[in-house]
């Protein structure tokens, strides 16, 4: 039967298929050309169609009757605070997807933190706070497209982002047109602050934004500082990654380095997504130098270290507060490796250890990153100007956002990365800086110290 | 939205997507079916816009349209997707009774708005209320009219399939001017009516208003049922065959209604901002779309010429940063615009050189390679002009006649929202780009690429200089990228390199493929949708990227002539005619035909003529 | 003289991956001449794969011994790999298979895209604390160093050290790309490959099952994938999602250069980008901030004055 089924079948005008309508389309290869096994093979896919329905259904039928209801007005359990004047919104702008997404979800979890913590102990009379995280795709447009959004509703009291620097270019003038408070907690341009001659003529360009993390013009020549007087080590050979953070540290660094009389031997660049760094640590063996200073991430800066020293090039590697995490010597930071971080030491900062914890405890997906802290410190700066701008008894408005600036201007108080208060420029007045080193696969403090330019 | 949720919401609506078309096959021509389930599915439907859809008020607030809303509470207070819902039943009865020329089709439909919409919200009620006990019965209280609103849509999708599904009605086409125009010209108001209604439906998002997301598909799923219902009945097919017949009032009367967006709900400085992004990479995606839509050349590195005229648009302005600023002086955006636009074009007659030489697949790569170049030679400041990992930043916004773009006007006692000129001057860039590319097209050079595009060798057979259209085809492209650049660098107020990644020319890509290749509206239609459905999806922001991956195989698997597909490009993919029959039906009734000629021609005119043509194709 | 030498050992050990991967490229465009953009993800995912297995399921006895480990996780990442691109051809490539050219591309890309995010978003590491499982292939993780430690010290000049896993991976690499050119050279396989790459139709005819031909090409791509994937992890002892897009164009790259759909020009062609990438850094204006612009720079002229490559037969006509 089989034998003469195909015989016959192929004389049968062929049969257009429920998918396949096109004329043009030729019978080479697809499938068979044997209606019987075309049958057969449809017959199969019901039925996988069908298992996954039954599939489907049983789990449908495992999750019923499930609710996360609450009873309404409970805010889970601990004593509720007057919010009978609304709900005022604290903005995050910052990537969600895409590869910088990790730090991204970092910086959100932690505002939203911050935000639960002041809901919980009622912080603003009289209103709720929410948090309205928006993606920016990394990208200028994008953001400046989420600040556009959040700037139309009265309620956004302010926003905390962005990660990148570019992004924060296109998003400051937006917020600033509406006197839209905005506090980063990671763009370290300095021309964000001081404006684009910021070296010869400092002049804050936008009254709205502030950052609570510390510049490249501090945390690179602290390095510098270190690294030479300290150290003494008078050849440095220098790598970034070619973004902003990396690359305007490695030029601070620079300058100052070679104002202390060390040279800089080499100044290379690795590719964002590098793995292999081969290439970069034979070129700059060449130039013999007694340290590397890499300006950028852990990501790259663990297995650049574990390269180099299975290379046999056995100089420490230092770096800014972008590879101070413990990731870095998971990643293969060895004993020796050198990093500066914002603030004192985080052991002697009870602050910075009831961030951990709690953060541990919310249990996010997502670890809070680089910038989790920072974002922390950001959005507690903002709730904090908000709840001295508001008092006992007062009624957000857009007239409050002046004195909100204000407000933000002269916080001062102890975060989970050290003091938290702005100079004029809006910049982070915590200037003290610690040098950590490797040691025994364990960041250990080796010096505390104030970098005065 | 957690990854398993996430998981859960693609499976259930590919299980449900794939049980609705299997039930439109199974009942495909079972006739008898047809009233009964359409009766059954259009009175399901209104009793579900009826019934409560949540058992108790969620923890985000009470979901939109009251829906846990009794029928014998407020019968008359439906609202949101339940009145579309509401419409929806009462619609399918009255074509279940009415013997309206399309009907079937026009069911079929109104099926799958029905469906998409009881899906979407189940799915988010279920969702955000932590389980199925949110849309069944919790605590007393119970809900079930989510599923009714599930079964109606597979109902009325089976007995539009059963009912048989007729070619599309032909609405008389021969009016009188003024007629046409009054159809167009409402046509159009509902168009942008639409365009308004979906951009603000279910609000800006964030805690004000926590359910845009499920609001704004809902939304979607009733489009689908409206469009798919007037679709059926042949009144968009009689529209757009109108709007061909009086094109240039057509396009008059669109470039009205663009210009009217702001004067409705979504003139809001938000969408006025979006709106100018989406204009940017519509006007980019429609360069590319010379490029990849008429010649045929498939470009992956296409961002490039939009970053190119962004830094030179940015070295032009009064930034501090600028490095040309200094010794010109401010430049007039004219001007400034012209510049970008030539510059681009020069760069994209380089790039398109390698054409000469490289075919196919391979000058896809070239220029992938050329992309990927650009945005490293920006990252490393070459020359000092891009800024490098600074960007140029503070580019001022654009100035005219003292009026900077980007602070609210006032006209005539309206306040127009800021941004609102740049959308003006986007508007108008497009309609010019437009016109560019539409008289392009008929024209001699636009069918010279059209036929590189289908063969090269008999291109240049026929006497067509391939090399010089070809590098033509990158040096218009990569022109109008350029001047989308010079508003971009302006809008943005910075241009860094990081704004022109591989990925951005994969998405320009992605908006010319959804979109249609080839076309114009495909372009645009592409560029708004990357771009309008993240902002109003934010629950779905980690898998975007995701999303968008996926979303490229299944329109190349299921859908590859795009949204808005181009009649040449239609055959070409689908194998379907300008009328949407298949071209394998065409040309047997073309051979039936022919065969009947002959035989009239051997036996003369009489009743066995059709009987032997049908008895050659039947020949086994 | 020592930086040079040491650069050429950076460039061999690069070049390796690279040839493993481009192996992948250069079939698949032989057999179906479709640039499978994914194939670098394959990759990626023959690693992330071994990884997760290593991480939740290998016993910590296993993880001891790296002969021991080091099989395991080939044979993990070679599974994996081979399943994904056995799912890719059958889900995304076969039923485009006389679409017209660009669908395929752009499904590549699509692929491309999706496996990456697909690794980015499903992706759990077991957290230490004994907690929720994190979401960690957002960033870098590290990968075990599953062989030798330490490596062949050279003390020429200044001196330097080659990786035992270096040169692991030269020698693995040199090996499948002699073992797979005989078995594509003297197998039925590997002669249905050849007659289906000349002419599918005719093949057709001649007994050969295309769409089971193509499907092996594809395992076998995966499975070279997948190697390259663990040793690289195993070299270079982290893994990001990134890494497959941008070695799978190096891998390109490599397969035009060595002259599309030959094993020969491949593996030639790979060693040639690692060394490109490795010397331009060194010797080239720019430095290493511009290694990259140089690879793409001879990928262009290549494909424009010699699109046949090193040992491409005749230059076909792709239209």
């Amino acid at each position: 039967m089989g034998v003469t089924t195909r015989r016959i079948t192929y004389y049968v005008p062929p049969q257009p298929s429920d998918r396949d309508v096109g004329g043009v389309r030729h019978a080479y290869p697809q499938g068979s050309d044997n209606r019987g096994d075309a049958m057969k093979g449809r017959e199969v896919r019901n039925q996988t169609a069908k298992a996954a329905v039954l599939v489907a259904a049983g789990a449908l039928v495992l999750a019923a009757c499930g609710t996360n209801k609450e009873e309404s007005g409970g805010g889970g359990g601990q004593a509720a605070c007057d919010t009978s004047k609304g709900t005022l919104i604290v903005g995050v702008i910052a990537p969600q997807s895409g590869s910088l997404s990790a730090l991204g979800l970092g910086i959100k979890n932690s505002a939203d933190l911050a935000v639960k913590q002041a809901n919980e102990a009622c912080k603003v009379k009289g209103y709720k706070l929410a948090l309205q995280t928006e993606d920016d795709q990394a990208t200028a447009q994008v953001g400046a497209q989420a600040a556009t959004k959040l700037s139309s509703n009265p309620n956004v009291v302010g926003v905390i982002g962005t990660l990148n620097s570019s992004v924060a270019q296109s998003v400051q003038p937006v917020l600033a047109q509406k006197k839209i408070a905005q506090i980063s907690p990671a763009n370290t341009n300095p021309s964000l602050t001081q404006g684009t001659d910021y070296a010869t003529s400092k002049k804050r360009p936008f009254e709205t934004y502030f950052r609570v993390c510390t510049t490249d013009a501090l945390q690179g020549p602290f390095g510098a500082t270190y690294m030479v007087s300290k150290a003494g080590k008078k050849k440095i050979a220098t790598i970034s990654d070619g973004k902003t953070y990396g690359v305007g540290l490695v030029q601070e660094f620079t300058k100052q380095a070679t104002k202390l009389g060390a040279a800089v031997v080499a100044n290379e660049t690795v590719g964002e997504k590098d793995t292999d760094f081969g290439g970069v640590i034979a070129k700059i063996r060449g130039a013999a130098p007694d340290a590397v200073y890499y300006g950028g991430e852990y990501p790259i800066a663990g297995p650049l270290s574990k390269q180099m020293k299975d290379a046999g090039l056995n100089v420490p590697l230092m770096g800014g507060d972008g590879i101070f995490d413990p990731k870095f010597i998971e990643l293969g930071g060895a004993d020796g490796d050198l990093a500066t971080s914002v603030g004192a030491p985080t052991e002697s900062l009870s602050s910075a250890k009831a961030f951990v914890d709690a953060y541990a405890a919310a249990n996010y997906p997502e670890a809070f990153s680089a910038y989790g802290a920072f974002s922390y410190d950001s959005a507690n700066a903002l709730i904090g100007a908000l709840a001295t701008t508001m008092g006992d008894s007062g009624t957000w408005g857009e007239d409050k956002r002046a004195d909100l600036l204000k407000n933000i201007g002269s916080y001062k108080a102890t975060g989970a990365t050290g003091e938290v208060a702005f100079d004029e420029y809006g910049d982070s007045t915590n200037k003290l800086l610690t040098v950590y080193q490797v040691s025994g696969k364990e960041w250990k403090p080796v010096e505390t110290g104030k970098f005065e330019g | 939205m957690s990854p398993l949720e996430f998981t859960t919401v693609v499976v259930a609506f590919a299980v449900y997507v794939w049980l609705v078309s299997q039930a439109g096959k199974q009942a495909t021509d079972r006739t008898v079916f047809a009233r009964p389930a359409a009766v059954a599915g259009g009175v399901l439907t209104i009793v579900a816009a009826l019934l409560p859809w949540a058992t108790f008020v969620l923890n985000d607030g009470p979901y939109p349209a009251k829906s846990t809303l009794q029928f014998f509470d407020a019968p008359f207070e439906l609202g949101g997707f339940r009145a579309h819902l509401a419409l929806f039943g009462i619609v399918a009865l009255v074509f279940t009774f009415v013997r309206i020329p399309g009907r079937n089709r026009a069911i079929r439909g109104l099926g799958w708005g029905v469906g998409v919409i009881s899906l979407v919200n189940v799915l988010f009620i279920a969702i955000n209320g932590g389980g199925i006990g949110a849309v069944t019965a919790a605590e007393g209280s119970t809900a079930f009219a989510g599923f009714l609103g599930l079964i109606a849509g597979v109902l009325l999708v089976a007995a539009g399939s059963a009912g048989g599904i007729e070619p599309i009605p032909q609405w008389p086409t021969k009016l009188p001017t003024a007629v046409a125009f009054l159809v167009l010209l409402l046509s159009f108001a509902g168009l942008l009516w639409v365009v308004a209604e979906t951009l603000t439906s279910g609000g800006l998002g964030g805690p004000s208003s926590p359910y845009a997301g499920p609001e704004f598909l809902s939304y979607l799923g009733f489009l689908v049922g409206l469009l798919g219902a007037l679709y059926g009945i042949g009144l968009l097919r009689w529209i757009s065959t109108l709007s061909e017949q009086h094109r240039v009032f057509s396009m008059i009367v669109l470039l009205l209604c663009a210009v009217a967006l702001p004067f409705t709900d979504a003139g809001t400085d938000y969408w006025m901002t979006v709106a100018v992004n989406i204009g940017v990479y519509a006007a980019t995606a429609i360069g590319l779309n010379i490029v990849v839509g008429l010649a045929g050349l498939l470009d992956i590195g296409y961002v490039a010429f939009l970053g190119i005229g962004a830094f030179v648009a940015a070295q032009l302005s009064g930034a501090a940063s600028a490095k040309l600023a200094g010794p010109i002086g401010e430049v007039p955006f004219i001007i400034v615009l012209v510049i970008c636009a030539v510059v681009a074009g020069i760069f994209g007659a380089i790039v398109g050189s390698p054409t000469l030489r490289v075919r196919g697949d391979y000058l896809a790569i070239v220029t992938l390679a050329f992309g990927e170049i650009f945005r490293k030679s920006a990252q490393e400041n070459i020359g000092g002009l891009t800024g490098g990992a600074n960007a140029v930043p503070n580019i001022p916004p654009i100035s005219l006649f003292d009026q900077p773009f980007n602070e609210p006007i006032s006209a005539g006692g309206v306040v127009l929202p800021s941004g609102v000129l740049y959308y003006f001057l986007i508007v108008l860039l497009i309609a010019v780009v437009m016109l560019v590319f539409a008289n392009l097209k008929d024209s001699r050079i636009g069918r010279a690429w059209m036929a590189i595009r289908e063969d090269e060798d008999a291109a240049r057979a026929m006497g067509i200089k391939t090399g010089k259209a070809k590098i033509l085809a990158f040096l218009v492209g990569a022109t109008l990228a350029g001047m989308a650049g010079a508003v971009f660098a302006h809008k943005t107020s910075t241009v860094a390199y990081d704004s022109f990644q591989f990925l951005e020319s994969v998405t320009l890509l992605a908006a010319v493929v959804l979109g249609g290749m080839g076309t114009i509206p495909g372009a645009v239609l592409g560029a708004s949708l990357l771009f309008v459905l993240p902002e109003k999806l934010r629950e779905f922001n980690e898998y975007r990227l995701m999303m968008f991956g996926l979303a490229l195989v299944l329109i190349m698997r299921f859908r590859p002539q795009g949204l808005v597909p181009d009649r040449v490009r239609r055959a070409e993919f689908a194998g379907e005619t300008a009328t949407g029959e298949s071209i394998e039906q065409v040309q047997e009734k073309a051979v039936v035909e022919h065969e009947q000629e002959l035989a009239e021609a051997e036996t003369g005119p009489g009743p066995a003529a059709p009987a032997g043509g049908g008895e050659g194709r039947a020949r086994p | 003289m020592s930086t040079l030498l040491e650069q050429l050992a950076n460039g061999m050990v690069l070049g390796g991956t690279i040839a493993l991967i481009a192996i992948g490229y250069t079939m698949v465009y032989g057999i179906i001449q479709l640039i499978n953009f994914a194939h670098g993800e394959v990759f990626m995912i023959g690693a992330y794969g071994a990884l997760f297995a290593f991480m939740w399921w290998l016993p910590s006895g296993m993880k001891e011994d790296w002969y021991v480990t080091l099989p395991l996780l080939l044979v993990i990442g070679i599974g994996v790999a081979v399943g994904v691109a056995v799912l890719m051809e059958r889900f995304a490539y076969r039923p485009l298979r006389n679409a017209p050219r660009l669908a395929p591309l752009i499904t590549a890309l699509g692929v491309s895209v999706f496996l990456q995010e697909f690794v980015r978003v499903f992706y759990r590491c077991p957290s230490p604390s004994g907690g929720e499982p994190s979401a960690c292939a957002t960033s870098a993780i590290g990968f075990p160093e599953a062989f030798v430690k330490g490596g062949v010290h050279v003390s020429i000049g200044q001196g330097f050290t080659i990786p035992y896993a270096g040169i692991l991976i030269i020698v693995v690499s040199l090996g499948l790309a002699v073992a797979l050119q005989m078995y594509v050279g003297r197998s039925r396989m590997g002669r249905a490959m050849r007659a289906t790459s000349a002419d599918p139709d005719t093949a057709r005819l001649m007994g050969v099952n295309p769409d089971r031909t193509i499907v092996i090409t594809f395992v076998i791509g995966g499975a070279l994938a997948g190697v390259a994937g663990v040793l690289y992890g195993v070299r270079y002892t982290s893994v990001n999602i990134d890494m497959g897009f941008l070695n799978g164009i190096f891998a390109f790259t490599a397969a035009v250069l060595g002259g599309i759909g030959s094993i020969k020009g491949a593996v030639v062609g790979g060693f040639a980008i690692g060394l490109i990438k490795t010397l331009a850094g060194q010797y080239m204006p720019g430095g290493t901030g511009y290694d990259l612009v140089w690879i793409f720079i001879v990928l262009i002229v290549v494909l424009v004055f010699r699109p046949q490559g090193f040992f491409g037969e005749t230059e076909r006509v792709r239209a």
